[in-house]
Protein backbone atom coordinates (compact mmCIF):
# COMPACT_ATOMS: atom_id res chain seq x y z
CA UNK A 1 0.00 0.00 0.00
CA UNK A 2 1.67 3.49 -0.50
CA UNK A 3 2.36 5.84 1.84
CA UNK A 4 -0.27 8.40 0.79
CA UNK A 5 -3.23 6.27 1.05
CA UNK A 6 -2.28 4.46 4.36
CA UNK A 7 -2.03 8.45 5.44
CA UNK A 8 -5.16 8.76 4.23
CA UNK A 9 -6.79 5.57 5.62
CA UNK A 10 -5.27 6.28 9.36
CA UNK A 11 -6.80 9.48 9.42
CA UNK A 12 -9.83 8.80 8.30
CA UNK A 13 -10.43 5.60 10.62
CA UNK A 14 -9.07 8.51 13.88
CA UNK A 15 -11.15 11.29 12.81
CA UNK A 16 -14.48 8.34 12.81
CA UNK A 17 -12.93 7.19 15.67
CA UNK A 18 -13.31 10.72 17.63
CA UNK A 19 -16.34 11.58 15.70
CA UNK A 20 -18.11 8.24 17.28
CA UNK A 21 -16.84 9.08 20.75
CA UNK A 22 -18.32 12.43 20.54
CA UNK A 23 -21.86 10.63 19.50
CA UNK A 24 -21.47 8.42 22.37
CA UNK A 25 -20.83 11.58 24.94
CA UNK A 26 -23.52 13.18 23.10
CA UNK A 27 -26.21 11.15 22.95
CA UNK A 28 -25.45 10.35 26.70
CA UNK A 29 -26.34 13.33 27.67
CA UNK A 30 -29.46 14.26 25.69
CA UNK A 31 -30.90 10.57 26.97
CA UNK A 32 -30.60 11.63 30.58
CA UNK A 33 -31.62 15.56 29.92
CA UNK A 34 -34.48 13.50 27.84
CA UNK A 35 -35.73 11.21 30.49
CA UNK A 36 -35.29 14.19 33.14
CA UNK A 37 -38.05 16.51 31.21
CA UNK A 38 -40.01 13.35 30.29
CA UNK A 39 -40.57 11.87 33.87
CA UNK A 40 -39.64 15.64 35.67
CA UNK A 41 -42.43 17.91 33.72
CA UNK A 42 -45.37 15.83 34.33
CA UNK A 43 -44.60 15.75 38.38
CA UNK A 44 -44.86 19.53 38.42
CA UNK A 45 -47.58 21.01 40.10
CA UNK A 46 -48.65 24.11 41.90
CA UNK A 47 -48.04 22.09 45.38
CA UNK A 48 -43.93 21.73 44.89
CA UNK A 49 -43.12 24.60 45.82
CA UNK A 50 -46.15 25.06 48.58
CA UNK A 51 -46.09 21.95 50.57
CA UNK A 52 -43.18 19.81 52.15
CA UNK A 53 -42.76 16.29 51.67
CA UNK A 54 -45.82 13.78 51.99
CA UNK A 55 -46.26 10.81 53.55
CA UNK A 56 -46.90 8.13 50.82
CA UNK A 57 -50.22 8.16 49.07
CA UNK A 58 -51.21 12.04 50.18
CA UNK A 59 -50.36 15.41 48.15
CA UNK A 60 -47.11 17.16 49.09
CA UNK A 61 -43.79 18.75 47.84
CA UNK A 62 -40.73 20.07 47.59
CA UNK A 63 -40.93 23.00 49.32
CA UNK A 64 -38.74 22.10 52.31
CA UNK A 65 -35.82 20.42 50.30
CA UNK A 66 -35.68 23.39 47.95
CA UNK A 67 -35.36 26.11 50.69
CA UNK A 68 -32.75 23.61 52.33
CA UNK A 69 -30.60 23.10 49.35
CA UNK A 70 -30.98 26.89 48.52
CA UNK A 71 -29.62 28.11 52.00
CA UNK A 72 -26.82 25.54 52.51
CA UNK A 73 -25.72 26.12 48.56
CA UNK A 74 -25.97 30.01 49.64
CA UNK A 75 -24.07 29.42 52.70
CA UNK A 76 -21.33 27.00 51.35
CA UNK A 77 -20.71 29.19 48.16
CA UNK A 78 -20.31 32.49 50.49
CA UNK A 79 -17.68 30.99 52.40
CA UNK A 80 -15.91 29.21 49.41
CA UNK A 81 -15.69 32.54 47.57
CA UNK A 82 -14.59 34.61 49.96
CA UNK A 83 -11.87 31.98 51.33
CA UNK A 84 -11.08 30.75 47.93
CA UNK A 85 -10.71 34.13 46.10
CA UNK A 86 -7.73 35.41 49.01
CA UNK A 87 -6.32 31.99 48.31
CA UNK A 88 -6.01 31.87 44.71
CA UNK A 89 -5.14 35.98 44.90
CA UNK A 90 -2.23 34.68 47.41
CA UNK A 91 -1.26 31.74 44.63
CA UNK A 92 -1.25 34.65 42.16
CA UNK A 93 0.21 37.64 43.97
CA UNK A 94 2.17 37.15 46.90
CA UNK A 95 3.53 33.87 47.89
CA UNK A 96 2.73 30.79 45.12
CA UNK A 97 6.22 30.73 44.36
CA UNK A 98 7.59 29.86 48.20
CA UNK A 99 7.96 26.90 49.09
CA UNK A 100 4.96 27.04 51.49
CA UNK A 101 2.90 28.54 48.42
CA UNK A 102 3.55 25.19 46.39
CA UNK A 103 2.89 23.48 49.00
CA UNK A 104 -0.42 24.93 49.33
CA UNK A 105 -1.30 24.73 45.46
CA UNK A 106 -0.14 21.20 45.69
CA UNK A 107 -2.73 20.63 48.56
CA UNK A 108 -5.78 22.39 47.25
CA UNK A 109 -4.88 20.08 43.62
CA UNK A 110 -5.66 17.22 45.74
CA UNK A 111 -8.57 18.62 47.62
CA UNK A 112 -10.05 19.58 44.12
CA UNK A 113 -10.04 16.09 43.65
CA UNK A 114 -11.32 13.95 46.70
CA UNK A 115 -14.33 12.29 46.71
CA UNK A 116 -17.15 14.19 48.41
CA UNK A 117 -17.95 11.32 50.75
CA UNK A 118 -14.27 11.81 52.83
CA UNK A 119 -15.76 15.64 52.84
CA UNK A 120 -18.72 14.60 54.43
CA UNK A 121 -17.25 12.00 56.80
CA UNK A 122 -14.43 14.76 57.40
CA UNK A 123 -17.31 17.70 58.50
CA UNK A 124 -19.23 15.31 60.61
CA UNK A 125 -16.14 13.92 62.50
CA UNK A 126 -16.05 17.60 63.69
CA UNK A 127 -19.22 19.41 63.80
CA UNK A 128 -21.52 16.67 63.96
CA UNK A 129 -20.04 14.05 66.53
CA UNK A 130 -18.35 16.66 68.45
CA UNK A 131 -18.62 20.96 67.80
CA UNK A 132 -22.94 20.74 67.33
CA UNK A 133 -23.71 16.67 68.57
CA UNK A 134 -26.29 16.88 65.79
CA UNK A 135 -27.13 16.96 62.16
CA UNK A 136 -26.97 20.55 60.97
CA UNK A 137 -27.92 22.86 58.29
CA UNK A 138 -24.33 24.57 59.04
CA UNK A 139 -22.67 21.23 58.55
CA UNK A 140 -23.90 21.17 55.17
CA UNK A 141 -22.93 24.39 54.40
CA UNK A 142 -19.18 23.98 55.52
CA UNK A 143 -19.21 20.32 53.83
CA UNK A 144 -20.34 21.89 50.25
CA UNK A 145 -17.79 25.13 50.78
CA UNK A 146 -15.24 22.52 51.38
CA UNK A 147 -15.84 21.35 47.91
CA UNK A 148 -16.37 24.20 46.46
CA UNK A 149 -13.24 26.12 47.92
CA UNK A 150 -10.36 24.25 45.53
CA UNK A 151 -12.15 24.89 42.33
CA UNK A 152 -12.71 28.79 43.04
CA UNK A 153 -8.81 28.58 45.04
CA UNK A 154 -7.56 27.46 41.46
CA UNK A 155 -9.47 29.14 38.86
CA UNK A 156 -9.09 32.55 40.77
CA UNK A 157 -4.98 31.68 40.65
CA UNK A 158 -5.02 31.23 36.64
CA UNK A 159 -7.21 33.88 36.05
CA UNK A 160 -5.09 36.70 37.77
CA UNK A 161 -2.22 35.13 36.60
CA UNK A 162 -3.38 35.86 32.86
CA UNK A 163 -3.55 39.67 33.70
CA UNK A 164 -0.29 41.27 32.01
CA UNK A 165 1.97 42.39 35.13
CA UNK A 166 2.34 45.68 32.93
CA UNK A 167 -1.20 46.67 34.32
CA UNK A 168 -0.05 45.75 37.58
CA UNK A 169 3.24 47.92 36.66
CA UNK A 170 0.80 50.87 35.70
CA UNK A 171 -1.07 50.60 38.92
CA UNK A 172 2.09 51.44 40.99
CA UNK A 173 3.18 53.44 38.02
CA UNK A 174 1.10 55.97 39.90
CA UNK A 175 1.71 55.40 43.35
CA UNK A 176 -0.84 53.03 44.53
CA UNK A 177 0.53 50.08 46.57
CA UNK A 178 0.47 46.40 45.49
CA UNK A 179 -2.92 45.28 47.36
CA UNK A 180 -4.76 48.56 46.27
CA UNK A 181 -3.63 47.77 42.68
CA UNK A 182 -4.86 44.08 43.07
CA UNK A 183 -8.25 45.27 44.50
CA UNK A 184 -9.32 48.08 42.19
CA UNK A 185 -7.25 46.92 39.22
CA UNK A 186 -6.54 43.06 38.62
CA UNK A 187 -9.83 41.81 40.25
CA UNK A 188 -11.83 43.48 37.76
CA UNK A 189 -9.61 42.81 35.05
CA UNK A 190 -10.48 39.55 35.69
CA UNK A 191 -13.94 39.70 37.08
CA UNK A 192 -15.32 37.31 34.35
CA UNK A 193 -12.88 34.99 34.98
CA UNK A 194 -13.90 35.13 38.72
CA UNK A 195 -17.41 34.50 38.28
CA UNK A 196 -16.95 31.57 36.47
CA UNK A 197 -14.97 30.16 39.39
CA UNK A 198 -17.98 30.37 41.14
CA UNK A 199 -20.10 29.42 39.05
CA UNK A 200 -17.85 26.06 38.64
CA UNK A 201 -18.16 25.26 41.99
CA UNK A 202 -21.79 25.81 42.55
CA UNK A 203 -21.94 23.46 39.34
CA UNK A 204 -20.09 21.14 41.77
CA UNK A 205 -21.72 21.28 44.82
CA UNK A 206 -25.41 21.67 43.28
CA UNK A 207 -26.02 18.24 43.05
CA UNK A 208 -24.11 17.15 46.14
CA UNK A 209 -25.37 14.00 48.36
CA UNK A 210 -23.25 11.83 49.94
CA UNK A 211 -21.65 14.82 52.58
CA UNK A 212 -25.07 16.13 52.75
CA UNK A 213 -26.45 12.44 54.25
CA UNK A 214 -23.43 12.90 56.63
CA UNK A 215 -23.98 16.56 57.73
CA UNK A 216 -27.90 17.96 57.23
CA UNK A 217 -29.55 14.52 56.99
CA UNK A 218 -32.41 15.92 56.30
CA UNK A 219 -35.83 17.02 57.39
CA UNK A 220 -39.30 16.49 56.39
CA UNK A 221 -40.58 19.42 57.99
CA UNK A 222 -39.94 22.55 56.53
CA UNK A 223 -37.19 24.54 58.49
CA UNK A 224 -35.04 28.18 58.37
CA UNK A 225 -33.14 27.11 61.29
CA UNK A 226 -29.73 26.23 59.95
CA UNK A 227 -28.40 24.95 63.43
CA UNK A 228 -30.88 21.92 63.34
CA UNK A 229 -31.04 19.14 60.58
CA UNK A 230 -32.08 20.59 57.14
CA UNK A 231 -33.45 19.05 53.89
CA UNK A 232 -32.00 19.24 50.37
CA UNK A 233 -32.82 18.72 46.71
CA UNK A 234 -30.17 15.64 46.83
CA UNK A 235 -30.89 13.69 49.90
CA UNK A 236 -34.38 13.74 49.06
CA UNK A 237 -34.13 12.66 45.92
CA UNK A 238 -32.05 9.85 47.11
CA UNK A 239 -34.77 8.81 49.93
CA UNK A 240 -37.77 9.02 47.21
CA UNK A 241 -35.86 7.52 44.72
CA UNK A 242 -35.53 4.53 46.06
CA UNK A 243 -38.76 3.88 47.67
CA UNK A 244 -41.51 1.60 46.59
CA UNK A 245 -43.79 4.78 46.25
CA UNK A 246 -45.23 5.96 42.44
CA UNK A 247 -45.52 9.52 43.84
CA UNK A 248 -42.51 9.86 45.95
CA UNK A 249 -40.48 8.38 42.67
CA UNK A 250 -42.20 11.43 40.95
CA UNK A 251 -40.80 13.87 43.41
CA UNK A 252 -37.62 12.24 43.31
CA UNK A 253 -37.44 13.31 39.48
CA UNK A 254 -39.24 16.88 39.48
CA UNK A 255 -35.98 17.49 41.90
CA UNK A 256 -33.81 16.06 39.64
CA UNK A 257 -34.88 18.67 37.08
CA UNK A 258 -34.61 21.46 39.46
CA UNK A 259 -31.33 21.36 40.28
CA UNK A 260 -30.72 21.16 36.55
CA UNK A 261 -32.83 23.84 35.78
CA UNK A 262 -31.05 25.87 39.00
CA UNK A 263 -27.30 25.26 37.11
CA UNK A 264 -28.15 26.40 33.99
CA UNK A 265 -30.18 29.43 35.26
CA UNK A 266 -27.51 30.15 37.25
CA UNK A 267 -24.56 29.63 34.55
CA UNK A 268 -26.73 31.31 31.84
CA UNK A 269 -27.09 35.00 34.14
CA UNK A 270 -23.42 34.37 35.04
CA UNK A 271 -22.25 34.73 31.59
CA UNK A 272 -24.47 36.80 30.44
CA UNK A 273 -23.61 39.08 33.65
CA UNK A 274 -19.98 38.52 32.56
CA UNK A 275 -20.36 39.79 28.95
CA UNK A 276 -22.27 42.70 30.03
CA UNK A 277 -19.41 44.25 32.77
CA UNK A 278 -16.62 43.33 30.00
CA UNK A 279 -18.83 44.83 27.34
CA UNK A 280 -15.52 47.69 26.51
CA UNK B 1 33.00 73.95 30.22
CA UNK B 2 29.52 72.46 30.49
CA UNK B 3 28.43 71.82 26.43
CA UNK B 4 32.21 70.60 25.52
CA UNK B 5 32.29 67.02 25.46
CA UNK B 6 34.08 65.50 28.43
CA UNK B 7 35.11 62.08 28.67
CA UNK B 8 34.54 61.31 31.90
CA UNK B 9 37.38 59.11 33.91
CA UNK B 10 36.45 55.73 34.41
CA UNK B 11 36.13 54.96 38.04
CA UNK B 12 34.45 51.09 38.68
CA UNK B 13 36.05 48.11 37.33
CA UNK B 14 33.05 47.33 35.48
CA UNK B 15 33.75 50.42 33.54
CA UNK B 16 37.48 50.31 33.36
CA UNK B 17 37.23 46.87 31.46
CA UNK B 18 35.76 48.57 28.51
CA UNK B 19 38.43 50.64 26.59
CA UNK B 20 35.44 53.45 25.69
CA UNK B 21 34.38 55.81 28.44
CA UNK B 22 30.79 57.78 28.06
CA UNK B 23 31.24 60.84 26.06
CA UNK B 24 28.75 63.06 27.96
CA UNK B 25 27.58 66.65 26.89
CA UNK B 26 25.93 67.83 30.58
CA UNK B 27 22.81 70.14 29.57
CA UNK B 28 23.43 73.63 30.13
CA UNK B 29 20.05 74.39 32.26
CA UNK B 30 18.45 73.10 35.45
CA UNK B 31 18.26 69.16 36.01
CA UNK B 32 15.15 67.37 37.68
CA UNK B 33 16.15 64.65 37.76
CA UNK B 34 20.02 62.54 37.26
CA UNK B 35 21.12 59.35 37.53
CA UNK B 36 24.80 59.30 38.46
CA UNK B 37 26.80 55.69 37.88
CA UNK B 38 23.67 53.47 37.74
CA UNK B 39 24.22 49.96 38.33
CA UNK B 40 21.13 47.82 38.21
CA UNK B 41 20.63 43.59 38.38
CA UNK B 42 18.22 41.86 37.75
CA UNK B 43 19.09 38.83 40.63
CA UNK B 44 22.49 38.19 39.38
CA UNK B 45 22.83 39.11 35.46
CA UNK B 46 23.75 42.90 35.34
CA UNK B 47 22.15 45.03 32.78
CA UNK B 48 23.38 48.37 34.07
CA UNK B 49 27.19 49.33 34.00
CA UNK B 50 28.05 52.87 35.42
CA UNK B 51 25.36 54.85 33.63
CA UNK B 52 24.75 58.82 33.68
CA UNK B 53 21.59 60.33 32.61
CA UNK B 54 21.33 64.52 32.90
CA UNK B 55 17.74 65.19 32.55
CA UNK B 56 17.04 68.52 31.70
CA UNK B 57 13.65 70.65 33.30
CA UNK B 58 11.37 71.42 30.44
CA UNK B 59 12.86 69.65 27.41
CA UNK B 60 12.50 66.21 25.38
CA UNK B 61 15.48 63.19 26.72
CA UNK B 62 15.69 60.24 24.41
CA UNK B 63 17.19 57.23 24.69
CA UNK B 64 17.95 55.28 21.81
CA UNK B 65 19.94 52.27 20.92
CA UNK B 66 19.66 48.48 20.11
CA UNK B 67 17.32 45.96 21.80
CA UNK B 68 18.22 44.74 25.01
CA UNK B 69 20.82 47.66 25.80
CA UNK B 70 19.00 48.64 28.96
CA UNK B 71 16.88 51.38 28.05
CA UNK B 72 13.91 49.62 29.66
CA UNK B 73 15.97 48.85 32.51
CA UNK B 74 17.23 52.10 32.76
CA UNK B 75 13.64 53.91 33.22
CA UNK B 76 11.93 51.11 35.30
CA UNK B 77 15.34 52.24 38.08
CA UNK B 78 14.41 56.17 37.28
CA UNK B 79 11.04 55.61 39.41
CA UNK B 80 11.85 52.76 41.19
CA UNK B 81 9.26 50.31 40.01
CA UNK B 82 11.88 47.56 39.92
CA UNK B 83 11.12 47.80 43.97
CA UNK B 84 8.07 45.19 43.53
CA UNK B 85 10.27 42.93 42.05
CA UNK B 86 12.33 41.39 45.41
CA UNK B 87 15.27 40.21 43.35
CA UNK B 88 15.95 43.25 40.77
CA UNK B 89 18.03 45.76 42.50
CA UNK B 90 19.98 49.26 41.57
CA UNK B 91 23.24 51.12 43.19
CA UNK B 92 24.46 54.16 42.60
CA UNK B 93 22.66 57.40 42.76
CA UNK B 94 19.41 58.99 41.47
CA UNK B 95 18.73 62.67 42.20
CA UNK B 96 15.28 63.91 41.95
CA UNK B 97 15.86 68.12 42.21
CA UNK B 98 18.99 67.45 43.94
CA UNK B 99 17.98 65.24 46.63
CA UNK B 100 18.63 61.34 46.85
CA UNK B 101 15.90 58.91 45.91
CA UNK B 102 18.36 56.36 45.75
CA UNK B 103 21.64 56.05 47.25
CA UNK B 104 24.24 53.72 48.99
CA UNK B 105 27.49 54.27 51.07
CA UNK B 106 29.52 51.86 48.91
CA UNK B 107 28.71 54.10 45.27
CA UNK B 108 29.08 57.10 47.40
CA UNK B 109 32.69 55.83 47.69
CA UNK B 110 32.98 55.49 44.05
CA UNK B 111 31.18 58.33 43.02
CA UNK B 112 33.88 60.54 45.24
CA UNK B 113 36.68 59.02 43.47
CA UNK B 114 35.53 60.04 40.15
CA UNK B 115 33.28 63.05 40.51
CA UNK B 116 35.41 64.71 43.73
CA UNK B 117 33.40 65.89 46.60
CA UNK B 118 30.09 64.62 47.18
CA UNK B 119 27.11 65.24 49.29
CA UNK B 120 24.59 62.70 50.58
CA UNK B 121 20.95 64.93 50.57
CA UNK B 122 17.84 62.47 51.20
CA UNK B 123 15.23 63.22 49.84
CA UNK B 124 13.05 61.38 52.24
CA UNK B 125 10.17 60.55 49.66
CA UNK B 126 8.43 57.13 50.08
CA UNK B 127 7.86 55.42 46.54
CA UNK B 128 4.44 56.08 46.48
CA UNK B 129 5.34 59.47 46.71
CA UNK B 130 8.29 59.14 44.57
CA UNK B 131 6.30 57.44 41.91
CA UNK B 132 3.64 60.70 41.83
CA UNK B 133 6.41 62.87 41.03
CA UNK B 134 7.61 60.43 38.36
CA UNK B 135 4.87 59.35 36.21
CA UNK B 136 5.65 56.31 33.75
CA UNK B 137 3.80 55.55 30.36
CA UNK B 138 4.10 51.85 29.12
CA UNK B 139 4.87 50.46 25.14
CA UNK B 140 1.79 48.27 24.96
CA UNK B 141 -1.52 50.70 26.47
CA UNK B 142 -2.40 49.85 29.89
CA UNK B 143 -6.16 51.14 30.06
CA UNK B 144 -7.59 49.82 33.28
CA UNK B 145 -10.80 47.65 33.30
CA UNK B 146 -12.89 51.32 34.40
CA UNK B 147 -14.57 54.13 32.34
CA UNK B 148 -12.42 56.87 30.79
CA UNK B 149 -13.09 59.32 33.53
CA UNK B 150 -12.04 56.78 36.08
CA UNK B 151 -8.78 55.98 34.75
CA UNK B 152 -7.87 59.68 35.15
CA UNK B 153 -9.27 59.94 38.00
CA UNK B 154 -7.26 56.96 39.54
CA UNK B 155 -3.77 58.19 40.53
CA UNK B 156 -5.36 61.87 41.79
CA UNK B 157 -7.71 59.67 43.67
CA UNK B 158 -4.73 57.83 45.90
CA UNK B 159 -2.89 61.38 46.70
CA UNK B 160 -5.44 63.80 47.11
CA UNK B 161 -8.84 64.29 48.16
CA UNK B 162 -10.81 65.89 45.63
CA UNK B 163 -14.50 67.21 45.38
CA UNK B 164 -16.66 66.05 42.05
CA UNK B 165 -16.51 69.47 40.74
CA UNK B 166 -12.77 69.62 40.99
CA UNK B 167 -11.42 66.25 39.68
CA UNK B 168 -14.07 67.58 36.50
CA UNK B 169 -11.88 69.80 35.69
CA UNK B 170 -8.82 67.59 36.67
CA UNK B 171 -9.78 65.34 34.06
CA UNK B 172 -10.75 67.63 31.52
CA UNK B 173 -7.79 69.40 31.92
CA UNK B 174 -5.69 66.22 31.48
CA UNK B 175 -7.37 65.16 28.62
CA UNK B 176 -6.72 67.82 26.92
CA UNK B 177 -3.39 68.30 27.32
CA UNK B 178 -3.22 64.87 26.10
CA UNK B 179 -5.34 65.93 22.90
CA UNK B 180 -8.08 63.40 24.10
CA UNK B 181 -10.61 65.34 25.13
CA UNK B 182 -12.24 65.75 22.01
CA UNK B 183 -12.79 62.36 21.20
CA UNK B 184 -13.66 61.03 24.73
CA UNK B 185 -15.66 64.11 26.06
CA UNK B 186 -19.22 62.43 25.20
CA UNK B 187 -18.45 59.27 26.15
CA UNK B 188 -16.28 60.21 29.28
CA UNK B 189 -18.01 56.91 31.48
CA UNK B 190 -17.18 54.44 28.33
CA UNK B 191 -15.16 52.00 29.29
CA UNK B 192 -10.91 53.19 28.28
CA UNK B 193 -11.14 49.70 27.15
CA UNK B 194 -13.05 50.78 24.10
CA UNK B 195 -10.35 53.07 22.49
CA UNK B 196 -8.65 52.46 19.73
CA UNK B 197 -5.06 51.73 20.45
CA UNK B 198 -3.32 55.09 19.95
CA UNK B 199 -6.60 56.77 22.34
CA UNK B 200 -5.21 54.12 25.12
CA UNK B 201 -2.36 55.44 24.92
CA UNK B 202 -2.79 59.02 24.81
CA UNK B 203 -5.86 58.03 27.80
CA UNK B 204 -2.45 56.41 29.27
CA UNK B 205 -0.32 59.70 29.05
CA UNK B 206 -3.61 62.03 30.69
CA UNK B 207 -3.39 59.53 33.55
CA UNK B 208 -0.09 59.89 34.51
CA UNK B 209 0.05 63.83 33.84
CA UNK B 210 -3.31 63.72 36.46
CA UNK B 211 -1.26 63.61 39.11
CA UNK B 212 1.03 66.51 37.98
CA UNK B 213 4.26 64.58 38.03
CA UNK B 214 7.65 66.47 37.29
CA UNK B 215 8.62 64.16 34.86
CA UNK B 216 7.16 61.66 32.57
CA UNK B 217 8.80 58.48 31.81
CA UNK B 218 7.83 56.37 28.35
CA UNK B 219 9.22 53.04 26.91
CA UNK B 220 8.29 53.15 23.51
CA UNK B 221 5.22 54.49 23.68
CA UNK B 222 4.38 54.73 19.88
CA UNK B 223 5.73 50.74 18.98
CA UNK B 224 2.36 50.07 18.88
CA UNK B 225 0.64 52.74 17.01
CA UNK B 226 0.12 53.33 13.58
CA UNK B 227 1.81 56.28 11.92
CA UNK B 228 -0.88 58.89 12.06
CA UNK B 229 -1.85 58.25 16.41
CA UNK B 230 2.44 57.90 16.37
CA UNK B 231 2.27 61.33 14.83
CA UNK B 232 -0.43 62.85 17.71
CA UNK B 233 1.01 61.45 20.46
CA UNK B 234 4.46 63.35 19.50
CA UNK B 235 2.89 66.41 18.97
CA UNK B 236 1.39 65.76 22.37
CA UNK B 237 4.34 65.37 23.50
CA UNK B 238 5.96 68.49 22.01
CA UNK B 239 3.12 70.52 23.90
CA UNK B 240 3.46 68.51 27.02
CA UNK B 241 7.08 69.78 27.45
CA UNK B 242 6.05 73.33 28.46
CA UNK B 243 4.51 71.96 31.62
CA UNK B 244 6.51 68.25 32.19
CA UNK B 245 10.12 67.01 31.40
CA UNK B 246 10.31 63.98 29.38
CA UNK B 247 12.28 61.08 28.95
CA UNK B 248 10.99 58.78 25.91
CA UNK B 249 12.53 55.46 24.79
CA UNK B 250 12.19 54.96 21.12
CA UNK B 251 13.49 52.51 18.61
CA UNK B 252 12.70 55.18 16.01
CA UNK B 253 15.52 57.34 15.34
CA UNK B 254 13.59 59.97 13.21
CA UNK B 255 11.51 59.63 16.30
CA UNK B 256 14.21 60.80 18.58
CA UNK B 257 15.97 63.21 16.30
CA UNK B 258 12.19 64.93 15.67
CA UNK B 259 10.84 65.30 18.96
CA UNK B 260 13.78 65.40 21.64
CA UNK B 261 16.40 67.92 22.58
CA UNK B 262 19.10 65.37 24.27
CA UNK B 263 19.92 61.82 23.37
CA UNK B 264 21.59 58.92 24.96
CA UNK B 265 22.71 56.62 23.11
CA UNK B 266 23.28 53.32 25.05
CA UNK B 267 25.00 49.82 24.40
CA UNK B 268 25.37 47.10 26.46
CA UNK B 269 24.16 48.17 29.28
CA UNK B 270 26.37 51.40 28.86
CA UNK B 271 25.65 54.80 28.11
CA UNK B 272 28.15 55.64 25.55
CA UNK B 273 26.96 59.11 24.32
CA UNK B 274 25.07 61.76 25.57
CA UNK B 275 24.42 64.73 23.88
CA UNK B 276 22.06 67.27 22.11
CA UNK B 277 20.36 65.78 19.68
CA UNK B 278 21.10 67.42 16.50
CA UNK B 279 25.07 67.17 18.02
CA UNK B 280 25.08 63.54 18.35
CA UNK B 281 22.70 62.49 15.10
CA UNK B 282 25.00 65.00 12.71
CA UNK B 283 28.34 64.76 14.39
CA UNK B 284 28.40 61.25 16.49
CA UNK B 285 31.94 61.23 17.96
CA UNK B 286 31.54 57.55 19.17
CA UNK B 287 32.43 55.07 16.44
CA UNK B 288 29.41 52.93 17.85
CA UNK B 289 27.02 55.37 17.85
CA UNK B 290 27.95 56.50 14.20
CA UNK B 291 26.96 53.09 13.12
CA UNK B 292 24.21 53.17 15.00
CA UNK B 293 22.33 56.18 13.65
CA UNK B 294 23.56 55.57 10.25
CA UNK B 295 22.14 52.77 10.06
CA UNK B 296 24.91 50.65 9.88
CA UNK B 297 24.45 48.21 13.06
CA UNK B 298 25.12 44.73 12.75
N1 LIG C 1 12.93 40.75 34.00
C1 LIG C 1 14.20 40.52 33.58
N2 LIG C 1 14.91 39.50 34.12
C2 LIG C 1 16.17 39.26 33.71
N3 LIG C 1 16.80 39.96 32.76
C3 LIG C 1 16.15 40.98 32.18
C4 LIG C 1 14.80 41.30 32.55
N4 LIG C 1 14.39 42.35 31.80
C5 LIG C 1 15.44 42.66 31.00
N5 LIG C 1 16.50 41.84 31.22
C6 LIG C 1 17.80 41.90 30.56
O1 LIG C 1 18.36 43.16 30.77
C7 LIG C 1 18.95 43.64 29.57
C8 LIG C 1 18.37 44.99 29.22
O2 LIG C 1 17.02 44.83 28.88
P1 LIG C 1 16.06 46.04 28.56
O3 LIG C 1 16.29 47.12 29.54
O4 LIG C 1 14.68 45.52 28.47
O5 LIG C 1 16.57 46.49 27.13
P2 LIG C 1 15.91 47.49 26.08
O6 LIG C 1 14.72 48.12 26.71
O7 LIG C 1 17.00 48.46 25.77
O8 LIG C 1 15.57 46.69 24.88
C9 LIG C 1 18.70 42.58 28.52
O9 LIG C 1 19.89 41.84 28.38
C10 LIG C 1 17.63 41.73 29.07
O10 LIG C 1 17.80 40.39 28.70
MG1 LIG D 1 12.68 47.98 26.16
Amino acid sequence: MDRALRRKLTNGIFVGACGLATFIALAALVLILWSLVKEGVGGIDANIFTMTQPAPGSPGGLKNAITGSILMCAGGMAIAIVVGILAGTWLAEYGGQTPYGHAVRFLNDVLLSAPSILIGLFVYEIMVAHLFGHFSGYAGALALALLAVPIVTRTTEDMLALQPNTLREAGMALGAGRGFVIRSIIWKAASAGLLTGGLLGFARISGETAPLLFTSLGNQFFSLNMAQPMASLPTTIFQFALSAYDDWRRLAWVGALLIAVAVLAVNTIGRLLARETHRP
Amino acid sequence: MNDIATPISPASPNIAASTEAPIMTRPTGELVLEARNLDFSYGKTQSLFGVDLPVERNRITALIGPSGCGKSTLLRALNRIYDMYPGQHATGRILLNSEDILSDRGSLARLKARDGDVELNESGLDTSALRARIGMVFQKPTPFPMSIYDNVAFGVRLHQKKSKAEMDVIVERSLKRAALWDEVKDKLSASGLGLSGGQQQRLCVARGIAVEPEVLLLDEPASALDPVSTAKLEATLMELKKDFTIVIVTHNLQQAARISDHTGFMFLGKMIEFRPTAELFERPQSPRTRDYVTGRFG
